[in-house]
C-alpha cells in the first residue's frame, strides 16, 4: 500500500511540474513541499502533499458528464447547516460549468464514524467528523488520502496542530476544519473573580460560597482524561493502534485519583453530562462549568454580561498545584474512499475547507478555524480560553478500549468514599480494562 | 426419535423405490425435472418445472457459485485503490467483501439445499403420476392442478408468500449472524475495506473464560442473572397490576366504564419510545422529579437518613435505584396493556358458572378464588410465557432508560456492559456503542438468548400444539 | 347494606382517579410542555411559565434541517397502511393454513415458525441491511416496508387461535354445497375474523410509528425529509439539539399520539376481543 502511495506522489510531483502555472506562486518551482510538524506533546510527524494543477480541474470539468451527485454529512446545528448550505451555493457558482446535486445531511460529527462505517459505501462523500475518529476510519478505509490537493495546501494554510490530528503514519487524510473542539472552562465572572478560577481548591471554595455549583462530566472518559495527562501521566495508543498504554495506577495516579474525590466530595461540584449542563447554566445552579464552544451561545446567554472564559483551573497533587490538561480537538473534513465522484467530492472538500470558508464557519458557528489566516479573525472569550488551554492539551489518541473503563472510574471517583486501596483497586481495574487487547 | 428415524427412513426408501421402479421417464426427471410429467401427459406443469430448475441452476452457476467457492476463507483479496490526481480516475482491484461472501453463500446454499429437495419430491411425485397411469387412474389435467391450488392444496397457495418472506428477512439473516459467532467480524475486520475469516470455537471459549479483553465469563453471569430476575419480575408485576386494574374497572360498582379504560389506553398510545424517553428525562438527576422532591424536601430527608449522597436521587443513575425504578417504570407501561387482555377475559367468563355459584350460596371472594382467577390463570398461562420472553428480550424498556447510566463496575465497564443491561441491550451496546463492534462477541450472547427463548417457548407451545387440544372448543 | 355500598363506590372512584393520575402525569406533562414557550427542558416547574403554540407551529409548518415533521408523518403513514395490508394478508393466510387446513408435517412447520420468532431481531438487524441493499431497495420506504412486513407471517398464534374456535361444522356444510378452500376462507372465515382483523391491522399499522432501532438503521439517509416519525423524534433529542427542540419533541409526540388514541378507542371493544379471542385457545 505504501509503495503505491509513493508511486501516487512521484505522479502528482510530475504532474505538478508539467503543469504548474502562476496561480501560488510559492510552489511554482517546488512540485511538492514538505512541511514538518510539531504536535503539541513533542510528537513529529512528517506531512508531504504534493500540488496538483489547475489544469486537472480544468481536466475534471471537460471530462464530467450529467449531473454530479454529492453528498455532504455535517452536524445537525442550525448555524452549520445553514453556513454549509451556503457553501455549497458558492461551490456551486464557482464551478457554474458543472450541473451539482449536493445534498447535506445532518449527522453530529462526534458520532461520524459509527455512521460511516455502518456502510461504508452508502456513506456521504464529504463528511464532517472530530478528529479522535481518524485512526478508525483510516483503518476501514473510509477515507481517501489527500496526497494532493488543488486549490490551497492544507499543510501551509492551517495549524499545525490541526494538521498532525488530521495525518497518520505522515499521509494527510482529512482537511482540517475548526481547531477549537476541546474543553475550557467557563465561568460567571460577576459571582467569581479571576482569582476564584485559578484553581479547582478556589473554585469549589468560591461556589459553596455562593450557594451555586461547578460542573464537568466527571463520569466520560474525554473530560476525567484532563486530570491524569495534567500530573503527566500517559495514556494513548501512539505505540499500537488497538491498544492502550496507560500508567494511571502509579503513586502519581493515586494522588490524582485523590485529589479528583477530593473535589467531588464537595456537594458545590456536579457531575453532569452536556445537556444538563445547559439545562442547569439556563436555570442559573451553574456558574462555572468545563465545556466546549459548541455550547459558547447557551453560556453567553446565561450568564450575560457575566460571560467570561478561562484556561481550566490548577489542583492539587502531593500538596502541589498542577495545571489540569485537556485533549485537544479539531473537527475534519474527509473524503470517503468510496465516492463515486471522487475528484469533485476532493475539489468540494478544499472548497468548504479554504480560508474564506472557515471564515465563514467560524463567524457562524462561534468555532475558531483551523486557517492560520482565518483564525485570528474569529476571536471570542471561548476560543481565547481554548488557546490559552491548548498549551496544557494533547492530541485525543486512545484506542477504543479507553472509553468506559476511563468513564467508569470517573463515576467511582465521583461516587466516592474510597480509600486509598479502593482507589488503588479502582485505578487498577481502569487500566485494566483500557489497556485490554 | 424413534418415529423420526423412521420417518427419514421412510423418506429415503421411498425415494430409493421411485428411482428403481421408475420408468424412463421418472428416470429422466432426476436429470431434466419435468420430463416426468411431459412423458405422462402432464405437459405445461412438465415445462414450468423444467423451467424453475434452469433458473436455479442458472442462479447457482452465474451468481451465487463464486461466493460459495470463496466460503472456506471468506475471500482473500483485500481492497487496493490508487487514485490518479491529475485525471482523477481511480482504479479498484477485484477486491472480496467477506460479508457478501457470507451471505451470498449462505443464499446459495439454502438454494442448493432447497434444490435437492425439490429434486427428490419431483421423482417421487413422478413416480405417483406414473404409478396412477399405470393403474388405469385419473391423472389430473394442469387446470385441474390449478383448481386443487385453491382447494385440497390451497394451503401452498397460502404459503407460498409468507414463506418467501420468513426465508428472506428471518432464515437468512439468522443463519448468517449464527455464523458470524464463528469468525472475527469486528471494527478491525470490516468489510469492504477489510477481510474477515473464520476462527472456530474461539470466541465461545472467550465468552466463558475470564482472561481476554473483557471479562466477557464475569458480565455474562452477571447479566444473565439480571435479566432472568428482571424477566420475571416485570411479567409478574404487569400480569397481576393489569388482572387487579381490570377487575376494578370491571366491577359492577363502577360508573363510567369505558373512560377509565380510555384514559389507561391514552398512555399505550404514545409511541413508546416517545414516554420512555420522556419519563428518563423526568427522573435524571436534574430533571423535573428531582426538582420537586428538593424542594418540597423528601431529597434532605433522604439524604438525613443516609440513603443518598448525592443532592439529588440518583434515580437513573446508581445501581439498586434504576433497577427498581426500571421495574416500576415496565409497570407503568405494561399495566394498560395487560389490563385490556384482562378485560377482554374477564366479560368473556362462562356466565353459567358465575350464575350456579351464586345460586349455591358461594359469596364474591369465593367466587372470585374459585371461579375468576383459576379460569383467568388457564387462559393467561401460556401467554405468561410469552411476555416472560418477551421481556428477556425488552430492548426498549431498557435501552431507552439507561442512556445516562454509568457503571461503577470496572469488569462490566471493560465488556462494555452497565449493570442494568439485559443480555440484548448488552449485545447490541457491543455493535454499536463500542468502538471495537465485536460482532462475533453479539452474535455468541445472541445465540445463547435464542437458545433460552427457543427451549422455554418450546415447552410451552409443544403442548398447545401437540395432541388434541386444537378440536377443544369446536 | 346502602350505605356500604355507597362507600364501595366512592373508594373505588377515588382510588382509580388517584391511579389514572398517577398514569397520566407523564402524559400531562407532555401536553403542557409542548405548549411551553421555552424549548428545552424545564426542571423546576411542572407547568411551563409561558404558554405559546410556537412550537406547534414550528413542528407543522416550518420544516428545517434537523426537523420535518409533516415529511416524517407522510412516510410513516405510507409505511403503516402498506404494512397493515401486507401483515394482515400474511397473517390471515397462514393462520388459515395452520388452523383449517391438515398437511404433512404441519405441527413440524408450526414449531419451527415459533423457534424462529425467538432469534432477537436485535442481532439480525446487520444482515437484514445487507440483504436488502442486495435487492436495491435499503435506504427506502419500500425496504422498510419489507422489513416491517415479510416476516408477519411468523405473527399467527393468536390469529390461529381464534381460527381454531371457528365450529369445524361451518366449514364442513360449506363444503357439502361445492365451495373450495378459498371460498371458505374468503367468504366464511374471513368475515367472522372482523375482530382478529382489526387486531392485527392496528398492531401493524402501529411498527413504523414505535421503532426507532430497525428504521434509524436500514435509513441511511441524513436528510430529515426521507426519515421517519420515530427516527425523526429520537434523533431531535441528541444532545446538541435538545436544548433547542425538547418542546418540539413533545409537540411531536402528542400530535402522533392524537390518531393513534382515536384509533385505539374506537377500536377498544375489537382489540380486547381480538386479543382474546385467540388467548382463549393459547
Amino acid at each position: 500500500m505504501k509503495k503505491k502511495l509513493v508511486a501516487v506522489l512521484m505522479t502528482a510531483a510530475m504532474a505538478a511540474t508539467l503543469a504548474a502555472c502562476g496561480t501560488e506562486p510559492e510552489t511554482e518551482n517546488t512540485p511538492a513541499d514538505t512541511n514538518v510538524t510539531v504536535a503539541p506533546d513533542g510528537e513529529t510527524t512528517d506531512v508531504v502533499v504534493g500540488q496538483g494543477s489547475e489544469d486537472a480541474i480544468a481536466n475534471l470539468i471537460a471530462a464530467t458528464e450529467g449531473t454530479v451527485d454529492l453528498t455532504l454529512w455535517c452536524s445537525e446545528t442550525e448555524a452549520y447547516q445553514n453556513v454549509m448550505a451556503q457553501l455549497v451555493d458558492e461551490f456551486k457558482a464557482a464551478y457554474s460549468d458543472v450541473d451539482f446535486n449536493i445534498t447535506i445531511g445532518s449527522q453530529s460529527e462526534s458520532t461520524c464514524k459509527d455512521e460511516v462505517l455502518k456502510d461504508v459505501e452508502a456513506a456521504a462523500d464529504v463528511y464532517v467528523f472530530a478528529d479522535d475518529q481518524l485512526n478508525g476510519l483510516v483503518e476501514a478505509g473510509a477515507l481517501q488520502a489527500v496526497t494532493t490537493t488543488y486549490t490551497y495546501n492544507p499543510i501551509e494554510a492551517d495549524g499545525a496542530g490541526a494538521v498532525n490530528a488530521a495525518s497518520k503514519d505522515g499521509i494527510l487524510y482529512a482537511y482540517p476544519l475548526t481547531a477549537t473542539n476541546g474543553y475550557f472552562l467557563y465561568y460567571d465572572s460577576n459571582l467569581l473573580s479571576d482569582e476564584d478560577v485559578s484553581s479547582w481548591e478556589n473554585l469549589v471554595a468560591a461556589c459553596e460560597r455562593e450557594g451555586k455549583k461547578v460542573a464537568m462530566e466527571f463520569s466520560g472518559g474525554w473530560y476525567l482524561f484532563s486530570f491524569f495527562y495534567g500530573a503527566g501521566l500517559e495514556c494513548n495508543n501512539l505505540a499500537n493502534d488497538a491498544v492502550n498504554v496507560c500508567n494511571w495506577n502509579n503513586e502519581t495516579g493515586l494522588a490524582v485519583a485523590k485529589s479528583v474525590q477530593d473535589i467531588c466530595s464537595s456537594d458545590a461540584v456536579i457531575n453532569l453530562g452536556d445537556a444538563d449542563t445547559c439545562t442547569q447554566v439556563t436555570d442559573g445552579n451553574v456558574i462555572a462549568a468545563v465545556n466546549g464552544t459548541w455550547n459558547t451561545g447557551v453560556f453567553e446567554a446565561a450568564y450575560g454580561d457575566g460571560f467570561a472564559a478561562t484556561k481550566l483551573p490548577t489542583f492539587n497533587v502531593n500538596g502541589q498545584a498542577v495545571q489540569q490538561g485537556s485533549f485537544a480537538g479539531y473537527k475534519l473534513v474527509g473524503v470517503n474512499s468510496y465516492s463515486d465522484n471522487l475528484g469533485w467530492a476532493m475539489i468540494f472538500a478544499e472548497f468548504i475547507t479554504n480560508e474564506a470558508s472557515q471564515l465563514k464557519i467560524g463567524n457562524a458557528t462561534q468555532e475558531g478555524p483551523a486557517n492560520l489566516v482565518a483564525a485570528p479573525q474569529i476571536a471570542t472569550p471561548a476560543i481565547a480560553a481554548l488557546g490559552a488551554q491548548s498549551n496544557f492539551a494533547t492530541l485525543q489518541r486512545v484506542a477504543g478500549n479507553y472509553w468506559t473503563p476511563a468513564g467508569t472510574l470517573g463515576q467511582a471517583l465521583y461516587e466516592g468514599g474510597l480509600d486509598d486501596a479502593g482507589l488503588q483497586k479502582a485505578l487498577d481495574d481502569a487500566v485494566d480494562g483500557i489497556c485490554a487487547e | 426419535m424413534k418415529n423420526f428415524l423412521q420417518a427419514i427412513k421412510k423418506y429415503f426408501v421411498d425415494l430409493g423405490t421411485a428411482i428403481v421402479k421408475g420408468d424412463i421417464w421418472t428416470k429422466l426427471s432426476l436429470v431434466i425435472f419435468g420430463a416426468g410429467y411431459i412423458g405422462h401427459g402432464q405437459v405445461i406443469k412438465g415445462l414450468l418445472v423444467t423451467a424453475l430448475e434452469a433458473g436455479i441452476i442458472l442462479f447457482t452457476g452465474k451468481i451465487s457459485w463464486p461466493y460459495i467457492a470463496k466460503l472456506d476463507s471468506l475471500g482473500t483479496v483485500q481492497r487496493e485503490m490508487v487514485l490518479d490526481p491529475v485525471t482523477f480516475q481511480k482504479v479498484e482491484n477485484d477486491y472480496d467483501n467477506s460479508l457478501l461472501i457470507l451471505l451470498m453463500g449462505v443464499l446459495g446454499i439454502i438454494i442448493i439445499a432447497a434444490f435437492v429437495f425439490f429434486l427428490i419430491s419431483n421423482v417421487k411425485s413422478n413416480y405417483r403420476i406414473q404409478k396412477l397411469k399405470e393403474e388405469g387412474k385419473h391423472v389430473n389435467s394442469f387446470l385441474e392442478d390449478l383448481k386443487s391450488l385453491v382447494n385440497e392444496k390451497f394451503h401452498i397457495t397460502l404459503l407460498t408468500l409468507p414463506s418467501i418472506g420468513v426465508i428472506f428477512m428471518c432464515i437468512l439473516p439468522i443463519v448468517f449472524m449464527i455464523c458470524i459467532a464463528f469468525t472475527n467480524y469486528d471494527a478491525a475486520h470490516q468489510p469492504p475495506s477489510n477481510l474477515f475469516t473464520w476462527v472456530g470455537m474461539k470466541n465461545f471459549i472467550n465468552m466463558f473464560s475470564s482472561k481476554g479483553g473483557g471479562s466477557y465469563g464475569y458480565t455474562f453471569a452477571r447479566l444473565l442473572t439480571w435479566t432472568l430476575i428482571w424477566a420475571a419480575l416485570a411479567t409478574f408485576t404487569t400480569y397481576i397490576g393489569g388482572i387487579l386494574l381490570a377487575l376494578l374497572i370491571n366491577h359492577e360498582n363502577t360508573k363510567l366504564k369505558k373512560l377509565w379504560r380510555s384514559l389507561f389506553v391514552i398512555t399505550i398510545s404514545i409511541p413508546q419510545f416517545v414516554t420512555l424517553l420522556l419519563i428518563s428525562k423526568m427522573f435524571s438527576n436534574f430533571g423535573i422529579i428531582n426538582g420537586i422532591l428538593s424542594n418540597i424536601g423528601v431529597t434532605g430527608a433522604l439524604q438525613k437518613m443516609g440513603w443518598i449522597t448525592t443532592d439529588y436521587i440518583p434515580f437513573m443513575t446508581q445501581k439498586g435505584w434504576t433497577h427498581v425504578m426500571i421495574v416500576l417504570i415496565n409497570i407503568w407501561i405494561g399495566v394498560p396493556y395487560q389490563m385490556l387482555s384482562a378485560t377482554g377475559i374477564l366479560l368473556n367468563i362462562p356466565s353459567e358458572q358465575l350464575e350456579s355459584a351464586r345460586i349455591d350460596g358461594a359469596n364474591k371472594w369465593q367466587i372470585f378464588w374459585k371461579i375468576t382467577m383459576p379460569y383467568v390463570l388457564f387462559i393467561t398461562g401460556p401467554s405468561l410465557v410469552t411476555s416472560f420472553i418477551g421481556n428477556i428480550n425488552n430492548f426498549n424498556v431498557i435501552y431507552l432508560l439507561t442512556g445516562d447510566y454509568v457503571t461503577a463496575d470496572a469488569s462490566l465497564a471493560a465488556s462494555n456492559a452497565k449493570d442494568v443491561d439485559l443480555l440484548i441491550t448488552w449485545l447490541f451496546r457491543i455493535t454499536a456503542d463500542s468502538p471495537k463492534m465485536e460482532y462475533y462477541m453479539a452474535s455468541v450472547i445472541g445465540i445463547f438468548v435464542f437458545v433460552v427463548c427457543a427451549v422455554l417457548s418450546l415447552i410451552t407451545f409443544s403442548n398447545m400444539i401437540k395432541g388434541d387440544r386444537e378440536e377443544v372448543f369446536r | 347494606m346502602k350505605t356500604k355500598k355507597a362507600v364501595d363506590m366512592v373508594v373505588r372512584h377515588v382510588f382509580l382517579a388517584l391511579m389514572a393520575l398517577f398514569w397520566l402525569i407523564p402524559i400531562i406533562w407532555l401536553v403542557v410542555t409542548s405548549f411551553s414557550a421555552y424549548p428545552g427542558i424545564r426542571t423546576s416547574h411542572f407547568f411551563p411559565e409561558q404558554w405559546s403554540f410556537v412550537n406547534y407551529q414550528k413542528l407543522l409548518f416550518q420544516p428545517d434541517t434537523v426537523c420535518n415533521f409533516p415529511a416524517w408523518f407522510r412516510n410513516s403513514m405510507i409505511i403503516g397502511f402498506a404494512c397493515c395490508i401486507i401483515s394482515t394478508l400474511f397473517v390471515l393466510m397462514v393462520s388459515y393454513a395452520f388452523s383449517c387446513m391438515r398437511f404433512p408435517s404441519r405441527k413440524k412447520l408450526m414449531s419451527f415458525s415459533i423457534i424462529l420468532g425467538m432469534f432477537p431481531g436485535v442481532l439480525s438487524m446487520i444482515a437484514i441491511y445487507f440483504i436488502l441493499k442486495m435487492f436495491g431497495i435499503s435506504d427506502s420506504l419500500v425496504g422498510l416496508i419489507v422489513v416491517y412486513s415479510a416476516g408477519s407471517g411468523l405473527g399467527f398464534l393468536i390469529c390461529k387461535g381464534f381460527f381454531d374456535t371457528i365450529p369445524t361444522s361451518l366449514r364442513e356444510s360449506a363444503k357439502l354445497e361445492g365451495a373450495n378452500e378459498f371460498t371458505i376462507f374468503t367468504q366464511i372465515v374471513i368475515p367472522l375474523s372482523r375482530p382478529m382483523i382489526v387486531y392485527t391491522v392496528i398492531n401493524s399499522f402501529l411498527t413504523p410509528w414505535m421503532d426507532f432501532v430497525m428504521a434509524k438503521l436500514m435509513i441511511r439517509s441524513k436528510d430529515p425529509a426521507d426519515w421517519t416519525v420515530a427516527v425523526g423524534l429520537y434523533n431531535i433529542l441528541q444532545k446538541t439539539l435538545l436544548n433547542n427542540y425538547f418542546s418540539v419533541f413533545c409537540a411531536g409526540g402528542v400530535v402522533v399520539a392524537i390518531p393513534i388514541s382515536v384509533l385505539f378507542v374506537i377500536m377498544q371493544k375489537f382489540y380486547v376481543e381480538g386479543i382474546t379471542g385467540g388467548a382463549v385457545k393459547g
